[in-house]
C-alpha cells in the first residue's frame, strides 16, 4: 500500500511541480504572482485539443504549436498587466493578473465550454496499465513524470547556457545592476512571463489525458502550485518541485492512512505550520530587510 | 388657485393613465397579447454552468421549436436569462430582478442546489410558478412548495434508486465514494438515510474532490474493504480518474453512477483506460444519451442554433422541463393567469416527454414530478443501451 | 467648502440611501442592502490592506465566520439575533487577532499564501464539521424579527445596516486620523522604521486584523439575515476575489474610498447581469482597464479632478497632489516584496 501511495503522491506531486515551476519563473524575474498562471495552464490545453483532435494535427506538432500558443499568451499577459503597472501595488498587480484570469476562463467557456463537460485528450502512450516491479502504473502517468523532469532540465539549461537565461537570472538577482550593465529589463520581463507560461502549455499538454479538460481547471492547479512554490521558496526552481513533489505526497500519505477527507486540506495544514516556523520556505533563502 | 386647479387635473390626468395601464394590464405580469416572458436563472459563468447554461440552451431550442409551429395560444415564449454564478446571494437576487424588475410570468430553472433552495423562500413569497430543471436538493420541493415544480429527480429518489439497483444486482458489500460539495451532500444525505432504512450500513465511505487527478488512497481503502459495489456521488471528472484507477489496482466492483454521468459513451472517453468501464451503470433522469437516433431532432437544433456546441445531457434537462412548461402553458389556456398555471402544473398526470423515460406526474401535495429514472450501460466498444427504468416511491 | 467635496458628497449618498426604500423595488433594495454589506466589508480590508499593508487573503474567511457564528447560535443554542449578532461578530474579531500571530513572522507573498491556506482550511471546517456546520447543504436561518417597530424585515434589516455603516465609516474614517491610523501607515510602508519609532509591530498588526475581523463579522452577520441561509460557497475566494477587487476600486488607503468602490462593483456586478453569457469576460476586462487607467482608485481620480477629496494618510503613488499629476505612481521601488 505504502509503494502505491508512494507512487500516486509523486506522479500528482510532478504535475503540481510543473505549475510551481511556471510561478516561480514569472516571480523570480519579476516579483509578482501570476493569478492567471493557471487559466494560462488551462487555455494552452484546449488550444491542444483543438488543434490535435478537432483539427487532427500530429501529437508531436501540436505540443510545440501549445506550447508556442502559451508563450504568446503570456507575454501578452505581460504586456497587458505587468508592464504598464510596473510601479504599482502588488495587491494592483495581482488584481490584474486575477482579471485576466476572469477573461480566459469566460472565453474558454464560451469557445469550449458546449462541446461536453470534461473533455478527453487521448493519451501519447498505450492505455493499458503496466507492471513495473510489483507495481501496476498506467503508462501516461510515466509520461508526466519523464515529462516533467525533462522541462525542467530543459529550462535548467535554458537559464544556465543561453544568452537569454543568463540575462533573466540577472535581471532576478538585482534588476537595477540588469538595467545598468544595458540589458533591457522589460523585455526580460516579457520573456520570463512567456516563458513560465510556456512551461504551463507544455504541463497541460502532458497532463490533459489524465485530467480531462474543462474550463474551471486552472483554479485548482493554481492554488497547488502556488502553495508548493511558496512552500520551495518561491524563488527556488528546485524548490519548487521539491515543494510540488511534498505536497502530492502528504496528500496521497494523508487521504490512505487517515481519511479520504484529509486530502483537500491536509497540504494547507502543512502550510501554515511551515510558513509559522520556516517563513521563506524549504529552500528559499532569508532576505535582510532593508532598512 | 391656478396651482390647485392644475394640480387637481394633473391628478386627474394620471388616475386616468394608471386606469388605462390598468386596462393594459388586464393580463398577467409577462404576458401581453403575443408574448409570454419566461424567465430562468443558474450559473452562466463558473463551474456550475453544466447545470445553467447548458440547460438554457436546451430551454432555448424547445422554445424556438413552439415559436416556429406559431406559439402557445398565439404568444411566442421569450426567455429572460439571469446568472446566479452558484451563489445563494445571486440567485435571491436574479429571482428578486426576474420578478420584481423583468416581471416575468413564470420561470424554469435552477441548476446549483444551494443557490436554487436559498432562493425558495423568495419564489414561494411571489407565488410564481416554478419548473426546476437541474437542481436536486429535496428541500426545493419538500415540504411541498405552493408553486415550485420538479421535472428532474430530486437527490433523494435517485440516490434510493442507486441502493435499490446494488441489491437487485446481488451486491452484498456496498461502499459509497461521494464529492463534499453541496451537489454531492444534497445526494450523500438522502443515501445514507436510505441505506439506514434497508438496515445496512456502507462497508466504506470515502471522499473524492470535483478537481482530484489521483484517487489511489481511496481505491485502496474501498478495496481493503471488500466492497462488492461502489455507489459513486461523483461528477465525470473525478469518477473518471477513479475508475481509471480502479482498473489500475485490480479492484473491480460494480459501479453505479447518477445523472451527473449520463453519458456512458462520453465517460467511456473520459476514462480512456480500456475495458476499465465495463462493470460501469448510472442512473440518469434523461432516457437518452446524445448519441442515442432518438435524440437526433435535438441535437441538430442544438448544433444549428449554438454552433460549434454539441448535444449534451445537460442541454436534454432543458429540454424536457421546458416541454413540461409550455404543455402546463397550453392547459392553462388563453388567458393564462399564474394561479391557472399553478393549477395545470398541479394536474399533468402521465404526461409522456419524449427525452424522460418516465412520465411527468404531479399532484396537490407532491411536487416531484419526475420519479423514474433509466439505468443505461455501454459494453466497452458497444453502443449504449437502456437497461430499463424504475420507478421510485 | 466645496460643493462636490468628499463630505458633501458622502452626506448626499447618505441621504439618498436613507429614502431609497421609498422608492426602490424589492430586487432594488436587496442590492442596496448589499452594496452596504459589502461597504462594511471593503472598509475593514481596507484597514488590513490599504493601511497596516498587509496582504491578507482571510477576509472572506472571517466573513464566513461572522455568518456562521450569527446563523448557528441562532440555531443550535436558540439565541435570538439581537445576541448572536453581536457574538457571531466578537467570533469573527477573536478568529481576525488569531491569524496576525503569523503575520508577525511572515510578509508579503508568504502572508497572502498563509492567510489563503487558512481560508482554505475555514471552507474545508464548514464543509466537514457536519455536526455544527451542517457542511455543504449549509442551513437556514430564523427570520430576524423587528418588532415592536412597524417595519417589515427587508426594510429593518436594510435600516440596520445603514446605521451600523454609517457609525462603523465614522468610527474608521477617526481611526485612520489618530495615532493608530499614523502606526498603521508606518506599519505599512517600513517595519524596521517603524519599530525604530516605537512603535509596537505586535499590538498594531494584531489591532488591524482583528479591526478588519470585526468589520467582516458584522457585515457577516448581516449578510446571514438578509439572505435567511447561509452555506459554504458564499464564502470562497471568488468572495475574496471580490472584496480586494472593491477595495483597490475603491482606493487603498481612503475609507471614503471604500464606500465607493463597495458600490461600484456591486452595481457593476448587477449591471453585467445584462451582458448574458460574457460576464466573467466583462468583469475581468473592466477590473484590468480599471486598474491600468484609474491607478490610486476612484478617490485618487477625483482627488486629482475634484477639490475637495484630498485625504490624509491616503496611499502614496495616488496623486495626493492635485493638479499636476501626469505621472500617477513616483518610483515605489519596495511596493513589491
Amino acid at each position: 500500500m505504502l509503494s502505491y501511495l508512494l507512487l500516486s503522491g509523486v506522479t500528482t506531486g510532478a504535475l503540481y511541480a510543473l505549475v510551481a515551476l511556471g510561478i516561480v519563473v514569472v516571480n523570480k524575474a519579476t516579483g509578482v504572482i501570476n493569478f492567471a498562471h493557471g487559466e494560462l495552464f488551462m487555455f494552452s490545453g484546449f488550444i491542444a485539443w483543438s488543434l490535435h483532435v478537432q483539427m487532427g494535427v500530429a501529437y508531436p506538432l501540436a505540443l510545440p504549436l501549445a506550447v508556442a500558443a502559451g508563450f504568446a499568451l503570456g507575454a501578452l499577459t505581460d504586456r497587458i498587466a505587468f508592464r504598464p503597472l510596473i510601479k504599482a501595488d502588488v495587491i494592483s498587480l495581482v488584481l490584474a493578473t486575477v482579471g485576466i484570469a476572469f477573461v480566459l476562463r469566460g472565453v474558454a467557456r464560451i469557445v469550449w465550454g458546449g462541446k461536453g463537460d470534461y473533455l478527453s485528450f487521448p493519451p501519447i502512450t498505450s492505455p493499458e496499465p503496466i507492471m513495473i516491479g510489483q507495481i501496476m502504473v498506467i503508462p501516461q502517468q510515466l509520461a508526466v513524470l519523464g515529462g516533467a523532469i525533462l522541462v525542467m532540465l530543459l529550462f535548467a539549461a535554458f537559464f544556465r547556457l543561453t544568452r537569454a537565461g543568463k540575462m533573466m537570472q540577472a535581471t532576478a538577482d538585482n534588476s537595477k545592476a540588469a538595467t545598468l550593465v544595458g540589458i533591457q529589463t522589460a523585455r526580460i520581463y516579457t520573456l520570463s512571463f512567456g516563458t513560465g507560461a510556456a512551461i504551463a502549455a507544455a504541463a497541460a499538454v502532458l497532463m490533459a489525458p489524465l485530467t480531462l479538460l474543462y474550463p474551471d481547471m486552472g483554479f485548482a492547479f493554481f492554488i497547488k502550485g502556488f502553495a508548493a512554490a511558496v512552500l520551495g521558496g518561491l524563488t527556488s526552481l528546485p524548490g519548487a518541485v521539491l515543494g510540488g513533489l511534498s505536497i502530492g505526497i502528504i496528500e496521497a500519505l494523508a487521504g490512505g492512512y487517515i481519511h479520504s477527507s484529509f486530502i483537500e486540506v491536509s497540504a494547507f495544514i502543512v502550510i501554515m505550520f511551515v510558513l509559522v516556523v520556516r517563513p521563506t520556505g524549504l529552500l528559499g533563502f532569508s532576505r535582510l530587510r532593508r532598512v | 388657485m391656478v396651482l390647485q386647479r392644475s394640480l387637481k387635473i394633473g391628478a386627474a390626468g394620471l388616475f386616468m393613465a394608471a386606469a388605462a395601464m390598468q386596462a393594459a394590464q388586464a393580463q398577467a405580469p409577462g404576458v401581453t397579447a403575443d408574448t409570454i416572458k419566461i424567465g430562468t436563472f443558474g450559473a452562466l459563468t463558473g463551474p456550475g454552468y453544466l447545470y445553467g447554461k447548458l440547460p438554457m440552451n436546451g430551454i432555448d431550442v424547445v422554445f424556438d421549436e413552439i415559436n416556429a409551429q406559431g406559439g402557445i395560444h398565439g404568444r411566442k415564449l421569450q426567455l429572460v436569462r439571469e446568472d446566479d454564478r452558484c451563489d445563494p446571494a445571486a440567485a435571491i437576487g436574479a429571482v428578486k430582478k426576474l420578478i420584481h424588475q423583468d416581471a416575468v410570468f413564470a420561470m424554469i430553472g435552477g441548476g446549483c442546489s444551494n443557490a436554487t433552495f436559498a432562493a425558495r423562500d423568495t419564489i414561494d413569497e411571489a407565488k410564481i410558478p416554478l419548473v426546476v430543471m437541474a437542481s436536486v436538493h429535496d428541500g426545493i420541493t419538500t415540504p411541498t412548495p405552493p408553486t415550485i415544480f420538479s421535472a428532474a429527480t430530486t437527490s433523494s429518489i435517485e440516490s434510493q434508486a442507486q441502493l435499490e439497483f446494488a441489491i437487485a444486482q446481488g451486491a452484498k458489500r456496498i461502499a459509497v465514494i461521494s464529492m463534499r460539495d453541496s451537489w454531492g451532500r444534497a445526494r450523500y444525505n438522502p443515501m445514507i438515510e436510505a441505506f439506514k432504512k434497508k438496515g445496512i450500513k456502507p462497508v466504506a465511505d470515502e471522499e473524492l474532490s470535483p478537481d482530484a487527478n489521483d484517487a489511489t488512497a481511496q481505491v485502496l481503502r474501498l478495496k481493503m474493504s471488500n466492497a462488492d459495489a461502489v455507489l459513486m456521488v461523483l461528477y465525470p471528472k473525478p469518477a473518471a480518474v477513479f475508475v481509471r484507477d480502479s482498473q489500475k489496482l485490480a479492484f473491480k466492483p460494480l459501479f453505479i453512477g447518477q445523472t451527473g454521468i449520463a453519458d456512458p459513451a462520453a465517460f467511456e472517453d473520459q476514462v480512456a483506460s480500456p475495458g476499465a468501464t465495463a462493470n460501469f451503470r448510472t442512473i440518469s433522469m434523461v432516457g437518452m444519451t446524445p448519441q442515442d437516433p432518438a435524440a437526433e431532432k435535438w441535437r441538430k437544433a442544438i448544433e444549428a442554433k449554438f454552433p460549434g456546441d454539441r448535444l449534451s445531457v445537460y442541454n436534454l434537462f432543458g429540454i424536457g422541463s421546458a416541454q413540461v412548461m409550455a404543455e402546463a402553458l397550453r392547459r392553462a389556456g388563453p388567458e393564462p393567469t399564474r394561479e391557472k398555471l399553478v393549477a395545470a402544473l398541479n394536474g399533468l398526470k402521465d404526461f409522456k416527454v419524449d427525452v424522460y423515460p418516465g412520465p411527468i406526474s404531479c399532484s396537490e401535495t407532491d411536487h416531484r414530478c419526475h420519479k423514474t429514472p433509466a439505468w443505461l450501460a455501454k459494453e466497452p466498444g458497444g453502443p449504449v443501451k437502456v437497461l430499463g427504468a424504475t420507478k421510485v416511491e | 467648502m466645496n460643493l462636490f467635496g468628499r463630505r458633501n458628497v458622502l452626506l448626499a449618498l447618505f441621504a439618498l440611501a436613507a429614502i431609497a426604500p421609498h422608492f426602490v423595488n424589492t430586487y432594488h433594495l436587496f442590492v442596496c442592502n448589499l452594496i452596504l454589506v459589502y461597504v462594511l466589508l471593503s472598509i475593514g480590508l481596507n484597514i488590513l490592506v490599504g493601511y497596516a499593508g498587509q496582504l491578507a487573503f482571510a477576509n472572506a474567511a472571517m466573513f464566513g465566520i461572522g455568518a456562521y457564528g450569527t446563523g448557528l447560535l441562532q440555531v443550535h443554542f436558540g439565541l435570538p439575533f439581537w445576541l448572536a449578532f453581536p457574538l457571531g461578530a466578537v467570533i469573527a474579531t477573536s478568529v481576525g487577532l488569531a491569524i496576525s500571530l503569523p503575520a508577525l513572522r511572515v510578509s508579503g507573498l508568504y502572508l497572502a499564501l498563509s492567510s489563503l491556506a487558512f481560508a482554505q482550511f475555514t471552507q474545508w471546517v464548514f464543509l466537514h464539521w457536519e455536526k455544527v456546520t451542517f457542511g455543504a447543504g449549509g442551513f437556514k436561518t430564523p427570520t430576524v424579527s423587528f418588532a415592536p417597530l412597524p417595519v417589515s424585515k427587508p426594510i429593518g434589516l436594510y435600516y440596520l445596516t445603514l446605521i451600523l455603516a454609517a457609525v462603523l465609516f465614522l468610527l474608521a474614517q477617526n481611526l485612520v486620523r489618530s495615532r493608530i491610523g499614523r502606526a498603521f501607515v508606518a506599519v505599512r510602508d517600513g517595519e524596521v522604521a517603524a519599530e525604530s519609532l516605537g512603535i509596537d509591530l505586535l499590538r498594531y498588526k494584531a489591532l488591524a486584523f482583528g479591526l478588519s475581523g470585526f468589520y467582516a463579522g458584522i457585515a457577516g452577520g448581516i449578510y446571514s439575515a438578509m439572505l435567511n441561509f447561509v452555506s459554504p460557497e458564499g464564502y470562497d475566494l471568488f468572495q475574496m476575489v471580490l472584496q480586494k477587487a472593491m477595495v483597490v476600486v475603491g482606493g487603498l488607503g481612503s475609507v471614503a474610498g471604500s464606500v465607493l468602490g463597495a458600490g461600484a462593483i456591486v452595481a457593476l456586478l448587477e449591471a453585467l447581469r445584462e451582458v448574458k453569457g460574457i460576464q466573467e469576460i466583462a468583469f475581468g476586462a473592466i477590473l484590468v482597464v480599471f486598474i491600468l487607467f484609474m491607478p490610486g482608485g476612484l478617490v485618487g481620480f477625483l482627488k486629482r479632478k475634484v477639490p475637495g477629496w484630498e485625504e490624509p494618510l491616503h496611499r502614496k503613488g495616488a496623486g495626493s497632489a492635485p493638479a499636476p499629476a501626469a505621472a500617477p505612481a513616483p518610483a515605489a521601488g519596495e511596493a513589491r516584496p
